[in-house]
């Protein structure tokens, strides 16, 4: 008997719940489940009204209805609150969404040189690729000196068509009268040589069409060289 | 904020330029610009530094020092090597998260008018577990 009195006066807690269950020390024992049957289809249990309203709202099951938690705080900021106002971004907004945008790459940066509204991947010149493999470099731009100078020194004359590309830019509609004077599109433009060659075409053109019309002449019934008989009957044409 | 930008904007603006005229002198070279081209690669105490190549790169690399802060979405390098307007990644960015933002009000709204119907038409079946329920949520269930 006295160790039956000790032990239910010394356990003045219920003891914990077997960690089967899932429930930590120091926890309430879980309420009794629901009756078998107990679905969506069937009416619903009596209330457990074995705790006071409001009195015990954690854990699952607690308090007179089952699985009824705490709700979740709550907070200002959710998606029902227009987030651009809220973060200020309504001039961003109007100002690339309410104006059309333009497509290429050329209207964003206009003052740049070359053809930069060619994919990167054509001539390597990607910044993926820059990211992905990038260049091996020293870690400070030392100067070039004399000796090194000498691996810049370039033939005359022209380069290939292929390298002529990189500095041609393409046709500027709207800065036509801007700027004529201070850039340089090609350092030799090709129409003042199809013009130069075309006049020296002229003369050459001119020089075999006097042959040719001398030729003719040779042959014609109108050539001194030629025999009477056709002599005659071309006069009598005039 | 943007002064850090100006002045990397500025350098920029002057080593493409001094790239650009380097590609001018190559295209048609002749003897007499071996000087200039040289002139325009090494540096030279003489003549202002503006128009060497190495100091350009030597001021840009400077400039790196004070945007190490600065952040860029790698997807805006994608529409920059198809040779398109970032902006427009701005503008689709802004776009998405309107109508995400849309979406999400019109979810949240939905569940509120069906929690309202919900507990409007518990309240006709079982008034007296919902009259408990109100009491537990207190100002939570207004009712409906």
């Amino acid at each position: 008997m006295e160790n039956f009195t000790a032990l239910f006066g010394a356990q003045a807690d219920p003891p914990p719940p077997p960690t089967a269950l899932g429930f930590g020390p120091g926890k309430p024992p879980p309420p009794p489940p629901p009756p078998a049957g107990g679905g969506p289809g069937t009416a619903p249990p009596p209330t457990a009204a074995t705790a006071p309203p409001g009195a015990d709202k954690s854990g699952a099951g607690c308090g007179p209805f089952y699985l009824m938690r705490e709700l979740p705080g709550s907070t200002e900021l959710t998606g029902s609150t227009n987030l651009i106002t809220h973060y200020n971004l309504e001039q961003a907004y109007n100002k690339f969404c309410g104006k059309k945008v333009k497509e290429k790459l050329s209207n964003f940066l206009p003052d740049l040189p070359g053809m930069i509204d060619l994919p990167g991947s054509h001539d390597n010149s990607s910044l993926r690729s820059l990211i992905e493999k990038p260049p091996i470099l020293s870690s400070s731009f030392n100067p070039i000196t004399g000796t090194m100078l000498a691996g810049f020194r370039l033939h005359t004359g022209p380069l290939p068509e292929q390298c002529r590309l990189m500095h041609i830019q393409p046709p500027k509609k709207k800065n036509k009268h801007k700027h004529k004077q201070s850039r340089t599109q090609d350092p030799v433009p090709p129409d003042h040589k199809k013009k130069k060659k075309k006049k020296e075409e002229d003369p050459e053109r001119k020089r075999k069409k006097k042959e040719k019309k001398k030729k003719k002449n040779r042959h014609s019934p109108d050539h001194p060289g030629m025999g009477s008989s056709q002599a005659s009957s071309s006069s009598s044409l005039r | 904020m943007a002064e850090k930008f100006d002045h990397l904007e500025e350098h920029l603006e002057k080593f493409v330029e001094n790239i650009r005229q380097l590609g001018i002198i190559v295209s048609d070279f002749q003897p007499s610009s071996q000087a200039g081209l040289n002139q325009k690669l090494c540096l030279c105490v003489c003549l202002s530094p503006r128009n060497f190549i190495v100091t350009g790169l030597q001021d840009i690399d400077k400039c790196r020092q004070q945007l190490h802060d600065i952040t860029v979405p790698l997807e805006v390098f994608e529409y920059i090597d198809q040779g398109r307007n970032p902006q427009l990644y701005t503008k689709e960015c802004l776009e998405r998260a309107l109508a995400k933002n849309e979406q999400v009000k019109g979810k949240i709204d939905t569940m509120k008018k069906f929690k309202s119907l919900l507990i409007q038409e518990l309240s006709k079946v079982f008034p007296e577990d919902m009259a408990k329920y109100r009491s537990i949520r207190g100002e939570d269930h207004p009712p409906s």
